[in-house]
């Protein structure tokens, strides 16, 4: 491990310098957009704009619920959310155990397929998944929203990963004692995994809460949006001006940025196991 | 653990009966393990691809039934000149985002890997744009961007510097995208980078330090040699993800109802989805995979050149 020493208080007071320029130049976009979010129509028209709003005009959130059914869709958003980051990490879990775990025939064929398909863009697969859609008349339907996006190829490969570093003593130990490999998965392997399963977690939460090209193919009715179609389609339609339209878009973007506060440390090591495997 | 303390006898037990089946027993719960997982694959991916290779070869209006038409998608798309501005567009936004994102990644994980404080306030700070929904960054970005009334615009303004319709000329408007992509992706290449430059042993560079190596040969002898397989790894997802670019170049650049910088995908999704032709729609992605697999295999081949593995 190495970490480099900067020892004159100059350098460091330099770096610091640098690093928060650059930190601040990167919070921009954030702080404009809260600020825009906050200003009446009139501050939204000129052509030397300033930051701090000339009246704090709050109301524009709430104008957000009365001009579109943002309940709704934030609903939408939340649950489809819960539920596929929910499937993936049990579904992945359950597969990436046997692929780790057990041996089994075609056990290396199998994985190598899920493999190959990580490489195949999902752009491929969407009139195909659309048609299937259609015949299960999932068009519209929170399981049309859900089931095709559950099923994560990477989730298993993350996982095996991980559950390849346990020490084998454990699963033989268990074997030998009666259990079975679903009993040995449930209460040794998971409870063991469990910031692997947080890092896979956060990352399918972060993937599914932003996720646009399926929700927009496989929703047509605006009640059953999610937040990133509706604030792309409603922009002019509901969303009248900017500053409505920005409150919008903070509401959509900063509960997972809050959440990254709390989770930092997890995901960033996750995101970092991810990259190095 | 108790289950951590066995018999020899259990052991001997468990050796003498029946490891047959025993061993079948295992490969019925891999199955059944595996099962959930296999089937969605089954049915959303090899049933997916297996079916639009096939739509590829015909046209297809979603309404009346399939057309076989053979080859006459593929020999469309030789001549048509929008999917080539398409794919000229994402190819010039993908490989200055990955070239740019590589080198202020590798700037800011440098800075980040020394004992100064606030280390992870700073990492969070630069890290924050990867967790954002696209299209708010879109939508934000589009705003700054605004030619009257934005704040970037009203910057050059003020300066008395030109005030360019950033997002309504193609040439401009790569440029605009170019910057938010590398402002939203490059806490993802630092976080890896920040990883990469944890293994590096310290004793290389003290023993750099002892032969009166300077910084810059520091930098240029141990730290990027030894960071080419990362730099690798992210230079090749960095063209698979942009050659993809979709939701957060769509919301930026369709201005009154046409978009002024259409890439691969929003063709794609144009002309199943609002043209309705849904066999011409595949063989862009089709297209699109090829591409991708062109560059990985390209970057692969020329790995060989830069590429140290220790």
């Amino acid at each position: 491990m190495t970490r480099q020493t900067v020892k004159p208080t100059l350098a460091r007071l330099g770096l610091h310098a640098v690093l928060l320029s650059a930190g601040l130049l990167f919070m921009f976009p954030f702080i404009w957009s809260i600020s825009t979010s906050l200003k009446p129509v009139s501050d939204l028209f000129q052509v030397t704009p300033s930051l701090i709003p000339s009246e704090f005009r709050w109301q524009n959130y709430s104008d957000v619920f009365s001009s579109a059914p943002f309940v709704r869709i934030y609903a939408n958003t939340i649950f489809v959310t819960i539920a596929r980051t929910i499937g993936q990490v049990f579904i992945a879990s359950l597969a990436a155990f046997a692929f780790s775990q057990l041996r089994f025939p075609g056990r290396d064929f199998l994985f190598f397929l899920l493999l190959a398909g990580l490489m195949v863009p999902d752009q491929v697969l969407i009139v195909p998944r659309f048609i299937i859609m259609r015949q299960l008349d999932w068009f519209d339907t929170y399981q049309g929203l859900i089931i095709p996006l559950i099923f994560s190829s990477f989730g298993v490969f993350l996982l095996r990963q991980f559950f390849l570093g346990i020490p084998k003593e454990f699963h033989e130990a268990a074997k030998l004692e009666g259990a079975n490999p679903f009993q040995i998965y449930w209460d040794i392997y998971l409870p063991l995994a469990r910031p692997a399963l947080a890092a896979f977690g956060f990352l399918a939460m972060l993937f599914s809460w932003n996720e646009f090209l399926w929700a927009l193919t496989v929703t047509g009715d605006s009640n059953m949006r999610v937040l990133s179609v509706g604030i792309a389609l409603f922009q002019g339609q509901f969303f009248t001006n900017n500053a409505i339209l920005l409150a919008a878009a903070n509401m959509a973007t900063f509960p997972l940025l809050i959440a990254f506060l709390f989770f930092q440390k997890q995901l960033v090591e996750g995101i970092a196991l991810s990259g190095l495997k | 653990m108790k289950t951590a303390e066995l018999s020899v006898g259990t052991q001997r037990r468990a050796r003498l009966f029946g490891s047959n089946q025993q061993a079948r027993s295992e490969a019925l719960w891999a199955y059944l393990l595996i099962a959930p997982m296999m089937i969605g694959f089954s049915v959303f991916f090899l049933i997916a691809l297996g079916a639009s290779l096939v739509l590829t070869f015909t046209s297809w209006d979603m309404l009346t039934s399939p057309v076989w038409i053979g080859f006459a998608n593929y020999t469309r798309l030789f001549g048509d000149a929008e999917f080539r501005t398409a794919l000229w567009n994402t190819t010039a936004i993908a490989i200055p985002n990955v070239v740019f994102r590589l080198i202020v990644a590798l700037a800011l994980a440098m800075a980040l890997n020394t004992n100064i404080r606030f280390r992870s306030f700073y990492r969070m700070l630069f890290f924050m744009p990867v967790l954002t929904m696209p299209v708010a960054i879109g939508t934000i970005w589009k705003w700054l961007y605004d030619p009257a009334f934005g704040p970037i615009n009203g910057l050059l303004g003020s300066m008395g510097l030109p005030r360019p319709e950033w997002l309504l000329e193609p040439r401009t408007a790569i440029i605009a995208v170019v910057i938010v992509l590398l402002w939203s992706g490059v806490g993802y290449d630092m976080i890896i980078f920040l990883a990469g430059l944890q293994t590096i042993p310290r004793d290389y560079y003290d023993a750099a330090a002892i032969d009166g190596a300077s910084a810059w040969q520091r930098f240029r002898d141990i730290t990027v040699p030894l960071l080419t397989p990362t730099t690798f790894f992210l230079s090749v997802i960095g063209i698979i993800f942009s050659l993809q670019v979709f939701d957060l170049v769509y919301v930026m650049t369709r201005i009154d109802q046409t978009n002024q910088l259409p890439t691969v995908v929003y063709y794609i999704y144009e002309e199943g989805f609002r043209s309705f032709r849904m066999g011409y729609a595949i063989t862009v992605a089709w297209a699109l995979l090829f591409i991708i697999l062109v560059f990985t295999l390209l970057q692969f081949r020329l790995q060989r050149r830069w590429v140290h593995y220790g």
